[in-house]
């Protein structure tokens, strides 16, 4: 069946044209994650437009390729320049940078290239093989389980954008706020559009998202006139490199553990919600320099360094569409516009679609696939542009992308209100990172908000009993990591100096077990069994060490916009 | 203290608008049928937000500006003109992305786009000779590209403007 799928897939796919687009998708993926300031989502999100004409898989091929070109575009400018393209390539500049310095900076960019390689190549045949598993999980949910999933979706991510919980939450819920404005889902009532007609439809989704990310993060960028007008990445510099290809292959199968370990942690922070490419890549880092042999030699150019960082960041995504494609939940902001442009081709996922639209799932899955082959060959060539672009100056950069935005925008509905709608959350993007809001959480909220009212509005119709929110396995699942992913924040700034901490992991692995446990059958009681015998050894642990407190050793884990 | 009345005014600022929005909520109209009012879930919203809000006015009260925001805007001179100055680049593209809006109907998107784009760099660039070729060039190549494949690529039907369609 997979195999009959994977084929008709591949049918879908293996066409001139699509080829074609796949890789000019990669080439500007690569290009724009390049170029700091110019992030992964700007690009996912412009080349959207290019695509309504295609047909569903062409379009939605090209935009997957875009994705997986800005993941590794970031090395780059990272390895080359020290300033990182994208913040999922930040940890790759820690090694990356004095390396290069050093003159090896052909090996370090072919650990990056093919890190990122290995990294993008496990996470996709994760992807094909887990998410039709997951979405069996995801069957079993109902509207009150999907509720709770969207809280805890949105909670999460507002624990982990910034240092101040409350102005997360606050920017989520101004998400599911813009998302209710216009008629609503279920009986098409109109509301809060104050008697304007064109608020009827809502805000459209993508000219939100363009006004919220790329208008906000333009002008930010050329708010100071003067770097305003240097050239990107200081790029007087002349780069003549040749990618060690060879020597890096070598030098990544001698770490193959790490490599492993570092895309299972880039796929497992992609899963959850809210978490992405900026918080895997310094976790894996971290992960690397704690398990490695030489600690002291981190920073100072070592392979594990490179490998760590890249292979996470480039398995990021596979997961973020595991969770995307299973359960029709957003991993990320990336994966959030990716929904987007599946919705404006008429894909809904949901935990049904794979089985239901088995080739278009597929061809999803294997255009992540081969993009990430066409990332590798495309990636010594557009060394080459990368040097050119890096003679650009920002402002040029801003000017030409805030003019393309106003085409793009308009061609998502051919109506100009669109265009208004950009300018008015470009402004409030850029007002609320003036302000210290997150800009994630929002974005989440206004495409999680209609996900979120119609699953109340079904469960309110089953029952008006409100219980089964708090009572059924999954809701309640979803309802305590929600709790402790809330009191995260305060756990992390507290960690190592207040005694309520180390009861932090243990409490949360207790109470996670509850609701495994109530799921019957043996598979979900084992897990909930062992993550109970994981609490007590962590409580076992910190009684044999007299309760004494441990200073943190890693940074903060929050989000950077991606 | 600037943070403090920064963050205060804020929370305020959203707590008046939870209060606009709740009581705008009233004049949502309810079918007879469906057992979730249309106007439940943004009333579950709002209330939300202003419990919120209420906890970030708390929240700023007593709190310093941090360091590294008054660091960010050291260079800004007092006063209404110096917040202009400190600012003036984007709220110049904000004011020029309006102006696009307004004209569009003018101008329609390949003369209002490339005009757009080309003034904008003239702006924050500065204007000198070799300056006013590049960015003329630039704004031509991609606005012009740009509008080429949506009109003739993809069929998309862009604003012409009074000025394009008399041609």
């Amino acid at each position: 069946m997979v195999i009959e799928n994977v084929l008709a897939a591949l049918n879908e796919l293996a066409t001139f044209q699509t080829a074609l687009l796949m890789m000019i998708g990669v080439a500007g993926g690569l290009i724009a994650g390049a170029i700091p300031g110019f992030t992964i989502v700007m690009a996912v999100v412009l080349t959207l437009p290019f695509t309504f004409g295609m047909p569903a898989v062409q379009g939605i091929a090209t935009m997957v390729s875009v994705l997986v070109g800005g993941l590794s575009g970031g090395l780059m400018a990272g390895i080359l320049t020290g300033i990182p393209g994208t913040p999922s390539s930040v940890a790759t500049t820690f090694d990356g940078y004095p390396m290069a310095k050093k003159g090896n900076a052909g090996l370090a960019l072919g650990l990056g290239v093919w890190s990122s390689f290995f990294g993008g190549i496990i996470s996709a045949i994760l992807l094909m093989t887990l998410a039709p598993q997951l979405a069996q999980v995801g069957l079993e949910f109902q509207p009150w389980d999907y509720f709770m999933l969207v809280m805890f979706a949105l909670t999460i991510t507002a624990s982990l954008a910034g240092k101040n919980l409350v102005k997360g939450l606050l920017a989520g819920v101004v998400g599911l706020l813009v998302r209710a404005v216009g008629e609503d889902e279920a009986v098409g009532m109109a509301r809060l559009n104050f008697g304007n007609d064109a608020l009827l439809q809502g805000f459209d989704f993508i000219a939100v998202l363009i006004g919220l990310f790329a208008f906000s993060r333009l002008l930010h960028d050329v708010r100071d006139p003067e770097s305003a007008k240097r050239r990107l990445s200081g790029g007087e510099k002349q780069f003549t490199v040749n990618i060690e290809h060879l020597q890096a292959i070598k030098t990544i199968f001698k770490h193959w553990t790490l490599l492993i370990r570092s895309s299972l942690i880039g796929v497992f922070t992609g899963v959850l919600p809210g978490a992405g490419g900026s918080i895997a890549n310094i976790l894996a880092y971290d992960q690397a320099k704690k398990t490695s042999k030489n600690p002291e030699k981190f920073g100072k150019g070592t392979p594990e360094g490179i490998i760590a960082p890249e292979s996470s960041n480039n398995a990021v995504e596979g997961g973020a569409l595991m969770t995307l494609m299973a359960l029709g939940i957003p991993g990320d902001v990336t994966a959030a516009v990716m929904l987007g442009a599946l919705l404006v081709h008429d894909i809904v996922p949901s935990p049904t679609f794979i089985a239901e639209e088995p080739v278009l799932a597929y061809s999803i899955f294997l255009s992540f696939f081969f993009a990430t082959f066409m990332m590798l060959g495309l990636q010594s060539g557009m060394l080459r542009v990368f040097v050119l672009v890096t003679r650009v100056r920002m402002y040029m950069l801003a000017a030409i992308i805030l003019g393309l935005c106003g085409i793009g925008v308009y061609a998502i509905n051919n109506i100009e209100f669109d265009l208004w709608t950009l300018l008015w959350f470009g402004i409030l993007g850029f007002l609320m990172r003036q302000f210290g809001f997150p800009l994630a959480p929002m974005i989440l909220g206004v495409v999680l908000g209609n996900i979120a009212e119609l699953n109340l509005a079904r469960a309110m119709a089953i029952t008006t009993d409100l219980t089964p929110f708090v009572t059924r396995p999954w809701a309640l699942f979803f309802l305590i990591i929600a709790i402790f992913s809330a009191v995260f924040p305060i756990y992390q700034n507290n960690r190592g100096q207040e005694k309520w901490t180390l009861f932090y992991l243990p409490l949360a692995c207790f109470a996670a077990a509850v609701p495994l446990f109530m799921m019957g059958g043996l598979p979900r009681p084992t897990l909930a069994a062992l993550v109970v015998l994981f609490g007590v050894y962590t409580l076992w642990r910190r009684a044999q060490s007299g309760w004494k407190l441990s200073p943190a050793v890693a940074d903060d884990v929050t989000i950077s916009e991606e | 203290m600037r943070r403090l009345n920064q963050d205060a005014v804020i929370a305020i600022f959203l707590i008046l608008a939870s209060g606009v929005l709740f009581w705008s909520t009233f004049s949502i109209r309810s079918p007879d049928y469906g057992v979730l009012a249309p106007s439940a879930w943004p009333r579950v919203i709002i209330i939300v937000l202003a419990i919120l809000s209420v906890i970030y006015l708390i929240q700023s009260v007593g709190k310093e500006q941090p360091a590294a925001d008054q660091k960010a805007q050291a260079g800004r001179q007092p006063g209404v003109a110096g917040w202009l100055v400190y600012w003036k680049n984007p709220i110049f593209c904000f004011v020029l992305f309006l102006v696009y809006l307004l004209t569009l109907p003018l101008l329609g998107s390949l003369i209002g786009g490339v005009s757009f784009v080309f003034i904008l760099m003239s702006i924050l660039g500065g204007i000198s000779k070799e300056n006013v070729l590049t960015h003329a060039t630039l704004a031509l190549a991609t606005v012009g590209g740009m509008w080429i494949i949506f009109t003739y690529g993809l069929e998309v039907i862009l604003p012409q403007g009074v000025i394009f369609s008399a041609f």
